[in-house]
């Protein structure tokens, strides 16, 4: 036979816990709480840190400068130094505003947004709820005319396709495979995607991608967040690189 | 089956229970967030959202790998056994803690556009062919509405209504969760943090609960005495092998579970199987003149398998016998509730 025997203190429910539970229960109490403190402060401690980026959405402002909506929406517009910076633009949401510059591309606008940035890296969040963009009756900066493209020739380069507004501080962290669908609903939206590279020498950089001067059509999806290898034309537009590949130029790594 | 249900009622130890398992809840909530913001640096920080993401789903895993061991744990030692009955409690935390952990991550991930999130949840990585890209969150979903449907019929109402055996076969597929939620992390998360101690949690939880229930599977502590029918009757041993008050469980083969009692010299057979939930009576002992179930102490008289008074079970009973010292029983269970005379052990055995 088996323990039957000496387990004196039977334990029900509704009675009493016997005294010799009581020490037990308490003991793994105690050792249960301080197991999962530990366990916290080590699961968290061993995360890959998220990387910089910030969304004030509070603090919305108006910007000036020139917009245009192909490929993407962008405004070109002064930074506190007074250069040229490029901001793509967004909804608040997960999706771009392209299609809603209309007539206004080309021309000097003032736009009413929250700033999202990471590095030198801008994107500004339109503010839907009001009127989020007007003519801007001052003539705009000359400097602020979107420049003609410098090719820098073509490159192969391997790393991962995020979505530009989580990346640049919507979301922190915003890369991998756990924040692939969301990144998948950013740029099924018209958030602009981007190609982050790392080289040998640990260099890395952002660009943002187009297809043949255009957006991507859905069959872009399945490639995000993976680790690819791209092919493809590399050329300056200002302050921002661009990355001209076409799908079929593409290797999963 | 249309016998009523009484509700486990709430005792000290529940709720001493529970206060120490919401403690341990909240203490790894604020551990985790603590230690987070403490190693980012200011400016790198995680999006309170994606931090209370990663803390619940960590919690879940963890709480379901520990709901999993406290089964074969209590087998082996029945020191344990009082978590074995407080586990629902456990176990409906957990849901709720991976509820709120989906809940994040569906409006954080899949909201904020015009797609529906639970669509955009199951259609936006549409590498269903693909293993180390296979979209992981639908193994979350899937182990996620499991958790549910147990979580849902933990209640006693659904343990009477559904019969203990059916009961027990939808909270079986909890080992299905299991291994569905070990993949979504595999997947999932261990595809982005790379750090050993991940992988080395992750394979030690699944290791450990696999390890723990072959364990308990093959050496645990079953029925005191498989026995074959001798002329028709089972042979139970000798009367002074079981103790006063106490029980030996047979398992005749292919019929239900029998515990033969003894009290004080007169020695009566029952059904091994409670009402409520299943809870092996043989394992119990009695108390106040009845049979008292070890799991939530629901009461049964000896002599007639029925509930005091005014409760309603009623379990088989069997006729039982003595012969040269050694008892037998029969093993054709009487009906639920038949008054059955208990045999007599002489003075010189007791
Ligand atoms: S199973 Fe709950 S009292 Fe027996």
């Amino acid at each position: 036979m088996n323990h039957k025997q000496d387990d004196d203190s039977f334990f029900i429910g509704w009675a009493d816990t016997p005294a010799a539970d009581r020490r037990f229960f308490l003991r793994a109490g105690l050792g249960l709480t301080f197991g999962a403190a530990a366990m916290a402060g080590g699961l968290a401690a061993f995360q890959t840190p998220p990387g910089p980026g910030m969304w004030n959405q509070g603090a919305v402002r108006e910007w000036r400068g020139i917009v245009t909506g192909t490929p993407y929406a962008m405004l070109r517009t002064l930074d506190l130094g007074g250069g040229p910076r490029t901001a793509l633009l967004s909804c608040l949401g997960k999706c771009g505003v392209a299609a809603r510059i209309g007539s206004l591309a080309g021309k000097a606008v003032v736009i009413t947004g929250s700033l999202i940035q990471r590095g030198r890296h801008s994107m500004i969040a339109v503010n839907e709820m009001g009127e989020w963009i007007r003519e801007d009756d001052t003539p705009a900066d000359p400097s602020l005319v979107f420049p003609k493209p410098e090719p820098l020739g073509r490159i192969s380069l391997a790393g991962e396709i995020l979505d530009s507004k989580c990346w640049f501080g919507a979301m922190r962290p915003s890369e991998g495979k756990v924040h692939k669908s969301c990144a998948s609903l950013c740029i099924r939206g018209g958030i602009p995607p981007a190609f982050f590279a790392r080289d040998r020498a640990n260099k890395s950089a952002l660009m943002i991608m187009m297809d043949g001067g255009r957006p991507y059509g859905y069959d872009l999806l399945p490639f995000l967040a993976d680790p690819v290898q791209i092919d493809g034309a590399l050329s300056r537009w200002g302050d921002l690189l661009i990355l001209d590949a076409a799908i079929g130029n593409f290797e999963r790594l | 089956m249309a016998h009523g249900y009484k509700a486990v009622t709430w005792t000290p130890f529940k709720k001493r229970f529970d206060a120490w398992m919401l403690a341990g809840v909240a203490v790894y909530l604020t551990g985790f967030s603590a230690a987070s913001s403490l190693a980012t640096t200011d400016g790198e920080s995680f999006t309170p959202v994606q931090m209370l993401i990663r803390a619940t789903g960590t919690l879940a895993f963890l709480m379901l790998t520990f709901i999993l061991c406290i089964g074969p744990m209590a087998r082996l030692t029945p020191r344990f056994k009082p978590l074995l009955y407080n586990r629902r409690h456990l176990g409906v935390t957990t849901f709720l803690i991976a509820l709120v952990h989906a809940g994040l991550v569906t409006l954080w991930y899949h909201g904020f556009s015009d797609i529906n999130p639970i669509v955009s949840l199951l259609v936006s990585n549409p590498r269903y062919d693909s293993i180390s890209g296979f979209p992981f969150e639908s193994l979350g979903l899937i182990a996620l509405l499991i958790l549910f449907l147990m979580a849902a019929t933990s209640h006693d109402f659904w343990n009477a209504n559904l019969g203990p055996g059916l009961w027990k076969a939808v909270h079986m597929s909890v080992y299905g969760a299991y291994v569905l939620l070990v993949a979504h992390v595999a997947l999932g998360a261990i595809q982005f943090e790379k750090h050993p101690a991940y992988v080395v949690l992750l394979a030690s939880g699944a290791a450990i609960v696999t390890a723990l229930q072959l364990y308990s599977a093959f050496f645990a502590s079953g029925p005191d005495a498989k026995t074959r029918p001798t002329d028709g009757w089972l042979e139970v041993g000798s009367a002074a092998d079981i103790p006063d008050s106490r029980a030996i469980i047979l398992e005749p083969e292919g019929a239900e579970r029998i515990a033969v009692f003894r009290n004080g010299n007169k020695v009566h057979a029952v059904s091994n199987v409670c009402r409520h939930q299943g809870g092996p009576l043989g394992e119990g002992r009695i108390i106040d003149g009845c049979i008292t179930c070890p799991w939530h102490g629901f009461q049964y008289r000896p002599e007639d398998g029925r509930s005091p008074e005014p409760f309603t079970e009623r379990i088989s009973t069997y006729e039982t016998q003595i012969r040269d010292g050694i008892i037998y029983v029969n093993p054709r269970p009487l009906a639920p509730g038949t008054p059955v005379t208990p045999s007599l052990i002489e003075e010189a055995v007791r």
